[in-house]
């Protein structure tokens, strides 16, 4: 399997190591009202889509980024690589 | 008072070794130290780059030579950076950066994280593909390209800092059964 | 000149002689040969014994589908069973020796299982071992294990080596037939990068086998030529002996090269390297496999693929036969009529099921058309053969043309099916490729020499046009075409006796027919039933031939009756490549501290941590027992200094504007307000609230501080924590980086160990207990100048510190420790000591942070802030982790003092029954405290706190153990901490 990069390009899966969904980004307010339930579902309820999946990887034999691959779990084909923090910029989270 | 100073041993106690064509060598001159660049400071940490070491700041894969301490600068991380120079004093090389960039990065050194082998001589790249998964061609990684990888469980930084000669750096702790996969591979390729 | 069947010409070297062994008789034959073609041209037929009836069996084919001819190659540790005879290359001393017999090849005893063959059809052992029940371990597995196999493993290490290795390319071309040649010539001269692999030592495929011309020239010679042309080119990798097994993901191939199979000796080479071909395009032209047509007695030695007949006489100028016949469905059996002739080799007969015109004219042999085999005869070997008519042909060697496979295997590894094509009567690759992947000539269904460098050609230009590449010549190699009229024709309806279809696993026509009646009709299900392709050629002649007749049976389509899965690998590959190099001290790194040799020198006894090798104890002279070594070395830590080596810990340096804020996040407990300077203690919680880490972390300055974590969890602290900083809070600035391997550490414990380490500590330091309390640090110079970081901690529970230099010095710093301390009696102690002194002081460790336990039930539910937000806070407010009735983290001491305490044992009232319903908790660590000569645990019991002075059960069935204990304070030694601050 390989993953393209998007600084270092094309490199072995190998390389990686995977965490799991990308709304793994997504940590819930811990202030709201709802935070309990909110958090459960944070941690133990995913999607399960028979084709395109954002997930997490982590280069660690590389330059230590996090990863959003969105990989098709029927193919495999992989659509979409981006930087992990890059994706949590844009989803809004700061600090 | 203590009645001795410390002597330092080198991981592969500057272990060097020629089979066939290929040559290894440990590095042992070198200082390396990490310097991370704070959030929003990229233009200051380039500048400082510029002024105390005479080097570019490299894209992550990339590396920068600077024209004092015979230093070169690899793009580690997207803001991580890693400076190899010959150190005025080998006990404080962080100090020495910190120095010399006027304090615009955070610096750690890292000299006795890595052992450091320089692989130099015709068939290196025939030895290196026993274990290396990069593709080393000139065109996808040519000289001053730098990685970081995985060959025998082990992390690995590949540096190209000639056509023929690679330096590899592999944490200390298991230096030897680096130095053992590399030369291995060299011993397979040899006639 | 070896051999009385050999021809003119052909590609071996006449002038040099090879001298083998087969069965301890003594041949010869030439480089060029494999063995199977040195064996024909000695005469030799008889080469196997099949697998289950033990019938006699000889060469079928000429390449790796060989199901018969396989033999144990070599002797002793270097013998290796099952090799196929028609891809092994001859060297000069060659061994080999015929398997699966009992007394000799000639006279098999077990042959009587020929005889037998009516009770041993489809489904036989599962109808047959099924009662009585006894019989099962005490008879039938011992049989069965008896019988079962071909070739024996020589029961010893593999004394060769392996390696494996990554290739890239632009291009790979597997197989290099006219196909992959026209497709390697264009593209090579475009300057694409290339691999060109092939599972022959010699290059150039059919072109080797056949008479045909290409470009005005005898093919073989035209293939040399363009194996030469394409070894001039840079970027170009001819890779001949190279098996591609399997297409992976993106682009990933696997191939199997073998190195020295064909060298008398590997002088300390690797036998065989498994790369990971790493392309962004790939060109299967892997040609396409003959197959036969079932008759009855069709396995005798002597019947032969009609296209390997042709291989063996062209290319290895080997007749297989005095007096040849050819029965085929097609015009390509023809040819092996006309090439034989040729040649000079009587044609006895052509049998063609086709009622059409001969294709061409054969000098004195018979011509049968539409006519069948029906039978044949021979003991040992082929003698003659019997047609549906009745008419009897003396012969010794039957050709059998029953058409041509494409080898679709790599193109079905991604899931793709292969689809029926009517005009050859064959499956060709379905339209479902893995990615970047196109086929050509043979393998696509093309059967012509003319047809396969056209396509060949005509990929790697559309290839070269995806790579972005331009073409350098673009016109294909020619040759004239040559006639493939094909009739679908699986099997003999009037055949006289067993039928074979799969010859490696004794699988009949019969058995097929036994299958469809008992309902197992799927292909899968066939497979399984009759063992049919579960050989080790996965039935690469027979499957085909299989469904067509099972979708006879079943009245459908041989489309609707569809293929078994084609899976990894194409061919056998040696467990011990895929090992590679991994075996042994080689199977995984080994990490060492910076003062291991020391610890050798001193006879430490090492531990496996993960990788690292850490000193468990150090025996001294007269300790014949771990426990006294272990107790010698707790004592003396506590009763005057003791020294540690505690490089292990995962390090990590942590620098930022908002370092103090993330650290914070990441621990449970607070970090914001530590002051520089200091160190504390930090639990670290998974989000779900469970406990996961712990360890200490220092603050050197306002924006830097430093971290332990423990040894296990070193690599995942540091994942979790860049996830926290990459995409939890990007918008910290804080940086992290390991300093595992930049320091080495060690632990100087015990009442003096202020005292030792002033001797080591530069003056200037003032290492006092006002000016250095207790969880103080602090960045020092040591022995005249050296950096050092000291930390005032200690997990022992005496006055205790932990001292850290650059790991060049790490050595140097254990001997100065040691010469320092000798006044003291020092001691250096191991990880043994280690963990009695932390049970001792109560500290939990791994088997308490294992996952199951949290903050409350470790004793620490105070240092959970609920008023900041951190990792796992949230959910560690959840009602059921903050029951009344939870467990609890407590101490346990036997109430007999003779007893000893197990780690694992679960806790039960005294009356109480061993079983779950009774569970009170458990014992997690155990060990022998010296201080208080007794055997101690920690462990988790329900309000533990509540219940000091209590008295359990400690019940341990795997470890056989039930004794009393009293429920006790955790923290064994100086629970008030007095001697921590002294």
């Amino acid at each position: 399997m390989i993953i393209d990069h998007p600084l270092l390009g094309p490199r072995d899966a190998a390389e990686f190591v995977y965490l799991g969904d990308a709304c793994l980004i997504d940590r819930p307010d811990p202030g709201d009202e709802n935070a309990a339930r909110l958090f459960h579902d944070y941690l133990h309820i995913r999607d399960n889509p028979a084709g395109e999946h954002r997930e997490l990887w982590f280069h660690e034999h590389g330059d230590r980024s996090w990863l959003v691959v969105t990989r098709n779990t029927l193919t495999h084909e992989i659509v979409r690589v981006e930087l992990a923090r890059d994706v949590a910029l844009a989803r809004g989270r700061d600090r | 008072m203590p009645d001795r100073q410390l002597m330092a041993r080198a991981a592969l106690d500057g272990h060097e070794r020629t089979i066939g064509t290929v040559a290894v060598a440990e590095v042992t001159d070198l200082a390396l130290v990490s310097a991370a660049v704070p959030r929003g400071s990229d233009e200051a940490f380039a500048a400082a780059l510029a002024r105390g070491f005479g080097a570019a700041r490299p894209a992550t894969g990339d590396s920068t030579v600077g024209d004092r301490c015979a230093a070169r600068v690899l793009g580690m991380q997207p803001d991580q950076v890693f400076i190899l120079f010959v150190p005025p004093d080998p006990d404080r090389p962080a100090e020495t950066v910190s120095a010399t960039l006027e304090s615009a990065a955070y610096v750690t050194d890292q000299s006795d994280s890595w052992a450091m082998l320089r692989m130099t001589g015709a068939g290196v790249r025939t030895a290196l593909e026993r274990i290396c998964p990069l593709d080393l061609d000139d065109r996808v990684f040519p000289q001053d390209r730098v990685a970081r990888t995985a060959m025998e469980h082990l992390s690995v930084i590949v540096l190209r800092d000639g056509a023929d000669s690679f330096l590899l750096m592999s944490p200390r702790s298991s230096a030897r059964s680096f130095r053992h996969a590399v030369e291995l591979s060299v011993e397979h390729v040899s006639e | 000149m070896s051999g009385a069947f050999r021809l003119d010409g052909g590609a071996i070297e006449r002038d040099r002689t090879l001298a083998f062994r087969f069965d301890g008789q003594r041949l010869t034959g030439h480089p060029g040969d494999t063995l199977a073609s040195a064996l024909l041209a000695n005469g030799v037929r008889l080469v196997a014994r099949s697998f289950k009836y033990h019938r006699p069996r000889g060469v079928f084919s000429a390449g790796s589908e060989e199901p018969n001819a396989l033999v144990e190659l070599r002797s002793g540790a270097n013998r290796e069973p099952n090799t196929r005879a028609t891809v092994a290359e001859l060297f000069d001393g060659l061994e080999a020796t015929s398997q699966n017999y009992l007394g000799s090849l000639r006279h098999d005893l077990l042959a009587v299982n020929d005889l037998l063959a009516p009770f041993l059809s489809a489904g036989f052992y599962y109808k047959t071992f099924m009662w009585p029940r006894s019989f099962w371990e005490r008879v039938y597995e011992p049989a069965i294990r008896a019988s079962a196999g071909l070739g024996r493993l020589s029961g010893e290490a593999d004394p060769d080596s392996y390696d494996k290795g990554f290739l890239h390319c632009d291009l790979l071309i597997v197989g290099a037939g006219p196909a992959g040649l026209a497709a390697a010539l264009e593209a090579g001269r475009s300057g694409a990068r290339i691999i060109l692999a092939d599972e022959d030592f010699l290059m150039g495929g059919r072109l080797n086998a056949e008479s045909h011309e290409v470009s005005g020239r005898p093919g073989a010679a035209w293939a040399a030529d363009a194996v030469r042309e394409l070894a001039s080119m840079d970027k170009v990798r001819l890779m001949p002996r190279t098996t591609v097994i399997g297409a992976y993901d993106h682009g990933v191939y696997g191939a199997l090269e073998r190195r020295t199979d064909h060298l008398a000796a590997a002088r300390g080479k690797p036998r065989q390297i498994l790369w990971r071909l790493y392309t962004k395009r790939a060109i299967l032209c892997a040609g396409a496999t003959e197959r036969p047509i079932a008759f009855g007695g069709n396995d005798r030695p002597g019947i032969m693929l009609a296209g390997a007949v042709r291989t063996y006489a062209n290319r290895f100028a080997v007749g297989t036969g005095r007096r040849i016949g050819v029965f085929t469905n097609n015009d390509d059996g023809w040819r092996t009529a006309g090439d034989l002739s040729a040649k000079g080799v009587p044609i006895a007969a052509v049998i063609d099921v086709r009622d059409v015109d001969p294709a061409t004219a054969v000098a004195d042999a018979r011509i049968r058309m539409n006519s069948r085999v029906a039978g044949t005869w021979g003991r040992h070997g082929l003698r003659g053969i019997t047609l549906a008519t009745g008419e009897r042909i003396e012969l010794d060697c039957l050709a059998v043309a029953g058409g041509w496979n494409p080898n679709v295997h790599l193109t079905c590894h991604h899931g793709g099916k292969p689809v029926w094509r009517d005009a050859i009567a064959s499956f060709v690759p379905g339209d479902r490729l893995p990615g970047g992947m196109s086929v050509a000539g043979a393998a696509a269904g093309g059967f012509t020499t003319a047809g396969a460098l056209a396509d060949g050609h005509r990929a790697a230009v559309a290839a070269l046009g995806e790579l972005g590449l331009a073409v350098a010549t673009g016109e294909p190699p020619v040759a004239s075409d040559e006639a493939t009229e094909a009739a679908p024709f699986w099997h003999v309806r009037e055949s006289r006796g067993r039928a074979w279809l799969d010859l490696q696993n004794d699988v009949t026509v019969k058995d097929v027919e036994q299958a469809h009646r008992e309902g197992f009709r799927s292909v899968e299900l066939l497979k399984r039933y009759t063992t049919l392709g579960m050989a080790t050629d996965q039935g690469r002649t027979a499957n085909v031939l299989a469904l067509a007749i099972m979708a006879g049976l079943t009245g459908r389509t041989i489309q609707e009756t569809g293929t078994t899965a084609f899976r990894a690998p194409y061919t056998p590959v040696p467990i011990a490549a895929f090992a590679g190099r991994s075996r042994g001290k080689d199977f995984r790194p080994t990490r060492l501290t910076p003062s291991h040799d020391w610890a050798e020198g001193r006879g430490a006894v090492f531990v496996d941590a993960g990788m690292w090798l850490r000193a468990q104890w150090f025996p001294q002279t007269g300790e014949t027992h771990w426990r006294q070594s272990v107790d010698r070395e707790v004592t003396g830590t506590r009763g005057s200094v003791g020294i540690c080596d505690v490089t292990t810990l995962g390090k990590i340096d942590i620098q930022g504007r908002d370092a103090a804020e993330f650290l914070n996040r990441i621990y449970a407990n607070g970090f914001a307000k530590l002051a520089v300077g200091k160190v504390r203690y930090g639990l670290m919680l998974r989000e779900d609230g469970i406990a996961y880490d712990d360890g200490t972390t220092a603050r050197l300055g306002e924006h830097h501080f430093v971290m332990t974590t423990t040894t296990a969890n070193a690599v995942l602290v540091f994942r979790n924590m860049e996830f926290a900083r990459q995409c939890l809070w990007p918008g910290l600035d804080v940086h992290l980086i390991s300093v595992t391997e930049q320091w080495a550490q060690y632990a100087v414990a015990g009442p003096n160990s202020r005292r030792l380490l002033a001797k080591v500590v530069d003056p200037e330091h003032d290492i006092s207990n006002e000016a250095f309390p207790f969880m103080a640090c602090a960045e020092v110079s040591v022995c005249g100048g050296t950096p050092a970081r000291l930390f005032r901690i200690s997990f022992s529970g005496e006055l205790a510190y932990e001292i850290a230099v650059a790991a060049r010095y790490g050595e140097a710093l254990m001997e100065a420790l040691m010469a320092a301390g000798e006044e003291f009696d020092a001691v250096a102690y191991g990880t043994e000591a280690l963990g009695v002194m932390r049970i001792e002081k109560g500290h939990a460790a791994g088997n308490e942070l294992n996952g199951q336990t949290t903050a409350r039930m470790l004793g620490l539910q105070r240092m959970v802030s609920k008023r900041k937000d951190c990792i796992g806070n949230v959910l560690s407010e959840r009602p059921e982790m903050n029951r009344d009735d939870g467990m609890e983290l407590v101490g346990f001491k036997p109430l007999s003092s003779g007893d000893e305490l197990t780690a694992g044992a679960h806790l039960l009232a005294l009356n109480a029954p061993a079983d779950t319903a009774s569970d009170e908790g458990w014992i997690s660590s155990v060990a022998y405290s010296p201080t208080l000569e007794t055997s101690i645990g920690l462990g988790f019991v329900r309000q533990g706190h509540t219940r000091i002075g209590e008295t359990l059960r400690a019940w341990d069935a795997l470890q056989r153990s039930d004794v009393r204990v009293e429920i006790v304070s955790p923290h064994f030694h100086d629970p008030d901490g007095k001697l921590l601050r002294a």
